[in-house]
């Protein structure tokens, strides 16, 4: 009798959960006057005060300009890619964002099937162009460049650190070739002791302990300028940094004095990948129906100084200036990427 | 005869920690003597961070000498690195958050006895409920766009921090690293010389012969388990308010499960245990350093499994002495 009860309960509440559960919402997508935008994250969550957080305020933005609708799905685990973008496609979104490297090979599969859909996989460069994806991928190796002339400058120790998360992700190793070769522009015979998280995709970006200690363990041994470069990992190393006096950190892909406060105390510049605009702009081609393909360079470049604005001498400044000229007008040649 | 091949397995046992330790302790001063900064740093960085490791496993290994297999190490670690992050954020204080990251890994623990000790659960389903219930609700209650007040930094001893090698590395540390080093003797203390200490043995092997005794076993296994969601909860503070100074979802990142096999590797001893904590944790510096001086040209994926390699090789020797408390696992029920 006890037990009968006890199940008919169970049951009602089921039932109860499945009648009323929300239903998700994309209704209208693929009517001709609805524009519906899909972003899919990598494995992290969508305010990671890094590149999903800057992909989205992309979209976010074109809500704003275009009134289209749009919607987010975070990864949990990188057996669900596949799955989080065929529930866009299969929606008739118009456009679909997928963030990060390790989305490329699910991307091209959706988009071969989904032929109707414009895709933009964020750094996922494209060696065999499909028709209806572009890949929004940046040249890293010049954005670490300059992030590493500048920590060769403001070095008194002449050590240098970079915390990365792996070297299985193109960009951030991108950003490893730069960092070291801008160092080596400015001071040949500069230490430069770099690691990777030894972990895989899937926990690389995501483990700030192992990016503290990491900076710490190099700061102890005498380097003064950290270039902390990976997601949560890296913004770990930041932090760590700014609680050593005296140091200088240098953040990655978006403005991190905005997005990681806590770091304002040794942050003297983010090399940044101008996600957001590029986005935007990539969207805005699709929504006239002029969407490009195969891959489109979105700008690189270092952030203010901010509150060191005053205290980075002027020659720096200058020097700095002139690289940049140098870079565009060909005389300092990087190694390229891919 | 039984106990004269123990003795000898024993003394053969001390002979080889004595003579491996000699042979550390001489590779460090010759690396001192080399190079003192790296050397500090290595040593340093080793010894924070085996210190998650070593409080998860001091939790582990009370609950597990009174019979309680606590798998759930890692979900209290999480919710205490998460209410203790919040306090911070809340009231400013960095104390208060430590205290209350405290309070959370015990409120967790009772969460755990109720479910293990009074409803005589399976430890097991107990554990991975406490990990997914960690999991969901820092996930789903994670605060967006709050500020960091800081973190708890390094202090130096005065006189002791100029002490070379050993002052640097053991006078100049910040609070939570320190007190664990003071909380494994106070554990292995409190367990080997004490009334509690014998009555956590006793109800860990033979529950049974302890009841006689006149001890309750399920009462001595519930402050248990709550005094390990002690270290637990220190160990969750640690992370985000010593190590990292912000709450990141899934930040303990397996570290609880890690300490579990450390407290294995340690013979259910706290000494033991913090010993291969700071092994793992000398194994994960000294990879970070080969990383930073390219002396080897060794993919650095290689040289992450060093940590892991190093535990099953020497899980690997001494497992086959490695005995359980007798009663491991099985909820006490009285007859």
């Amino acid at each position: 009798m006890h037990e009968r009860t006890f199940r008919i309960i169970w049951i009602a509440i089921t039932g109860f959960m499945i009648v009323f559960s929300p239903a998700e919402n994309h209704a209208g997508c693929g009517e001709k006057t609805k524009f519906c935008i899909g972003l899919v994250t990598d494995v992290g969550v969508i305010d990671d005060k890094s590149f999903n957080q800057s992909s989205w305020e992309g979209v976010q933005q074109a809500k704003a300009e275009l009134g289209a609708a749009i919607k987010y799905i975070e990864t949990r685990d990188a057996k669900d890619y596949e799955q989080n973008i065929e529930l866009f496609a299969e929606n008739n979104y118009n456009v679909i964002v997928t963030v990060g490297f390790a989305l490329g090979e699910a991307t091209i599969r959706a988009a071969k099937k989904y032929q109707k859909i414009h895709f933009i996989g964020i750094d996922q460069f494209q060696g065999k162009p499909v028709k209806n994806l572009v890949g929004l991928v940046f040249r890293e190796d010049i954005a670490g460049f300059k992030a590493g002339a500048l920590a060769a400058m403001l070095s008194k120790t002449n050590i240098i650190a970079a915390v990365l998360a792996t070297d299985m992700v193109p960009p951030v190793a991108a950003f490893n070739r730069g960092y070291e070769a801008g160092s080596r522009y400015i001071n040949p015979d500069i230490k430069i002791i770099s690691t990777f998280h030894p972990g895989g995709l899937d926990i690389s970006f995501t483990d700030p302990e192992w990016g503290a200690s990491t900076a710490g363990q190099a700061i102890d041994q005498g380097a003064d300028v950290i270039f902390s470069a990976g997601g949560l990992t890296g913004n770990g190393g930041l932090i760590e940094t700014a609680t050593h006096k005296g140091k200088y950190c240098i953040g990655v892909d978006t403005d991190q004095w905005d997005t990681v406060p806590a770091a304002r105390a040794c942050l003297v510049s983010c090399a940044m990948k101008r996600i957001s605009p590029s986005v935007i702009k990539l969207i805005k081609l699709a929504y006239k129906n002029q969407f490009p393909e195969g891959n489109y360079y979105g700008e690189v470049s270092l952030s203010s100084f901010h509150d060191f604005e005053g205290k980075i001498p002027q020659r720096i400044k200058n020097r700095l200036l002139e690289i940049d000229n140098n870079i565009q007008s060909g005389k300092i040649k990087i190694p390229d990427y891919e | 005869m039984i106990t004269a091949s123990k003795a000898k397995t024993d003394s053969k046992d001390r002979i080889f920690f004595f003579l491996s330790g000699i042979l550390l302790l001489s590779i460090i001063l010759y690396s001192y003597w080399i190079s003192p900064l790296v050397t500090v740093a290595i040593l340093t960085s080793s010894l924070r961070q085996s210190t998650p490791l070593a409080l998860g496993a001091l939790c582990g290994l009370i609950c597990e000498r009174s019979g309680v297999m606590n798998i759930g190490i890692e979900g209290q670690m999480l919710l205490a690195a998460f209410f203790g992050f919040l306090v911070n954020v809340w009231t400013g204080s960095l104390l208060l958050g430590v205290i209350s990251g405290i309070a959370a890994g015990m409120l967790a623990g009772i969460i755990f006895a109720l479910m293990t000790v009074s409803m005589k659960m399976d430890q097991i389903i107990c554990g991975t409920i406490v990990n997914l219930l960690a999991a969901g609700l820092t996930g789903y209650f994670y605060p967006t766009g709050i500020n960091a007040t800081g973190k708890l930094k390094a202090y130096s001893f005065p006189f002791l921090s100029e002490l070379p090698l050993v002052g640097p590395v053991l006078f100049r540390v910040s609070p939570i690293v320190f007190s664990t080093i003071i909380l494994v003797f106070l554990v292995h203390f409190l367990l080997f010389f004490t009334q509690w200490g014998l009555r956590t043995r006793a109800v860990g092997e033979y529950p049974r012969a302890a009841d006689t005794m006149g001890i309750n076993a399920n009462i001595v296994r519930f402050y248990n388990i709550i005094i390990g969601g002690f270290f637990a909860g220190l160990a969750g503070a640690f992370l985000s308010l010593e190590a990292v100074g912000v709450f990141e979802r899934g930040m303990t990142n397996g570290r609880g499960f890690i300490a579990l096999a450390v407290m294995i590797f340690g013979k259910w001893t706290p000494i033991g245990a913090w010993g291969a904590a700071l092994l793992f944790g000398l194994a994960l510096a000294v990879q970070t350093q080969l990383q930073f001086d390219q002396v080897l040209s060794i993919p650095h994926q290689f040289t992450g499994m060093l940590p892991y390699l190093i535990t099953i090789i020497v899980l690997a020797i001494f497992i086959k002495r490695n005995r359980p408390p007798g009663s491991l696992g099985v909820p006490y029920e009285k007859k």
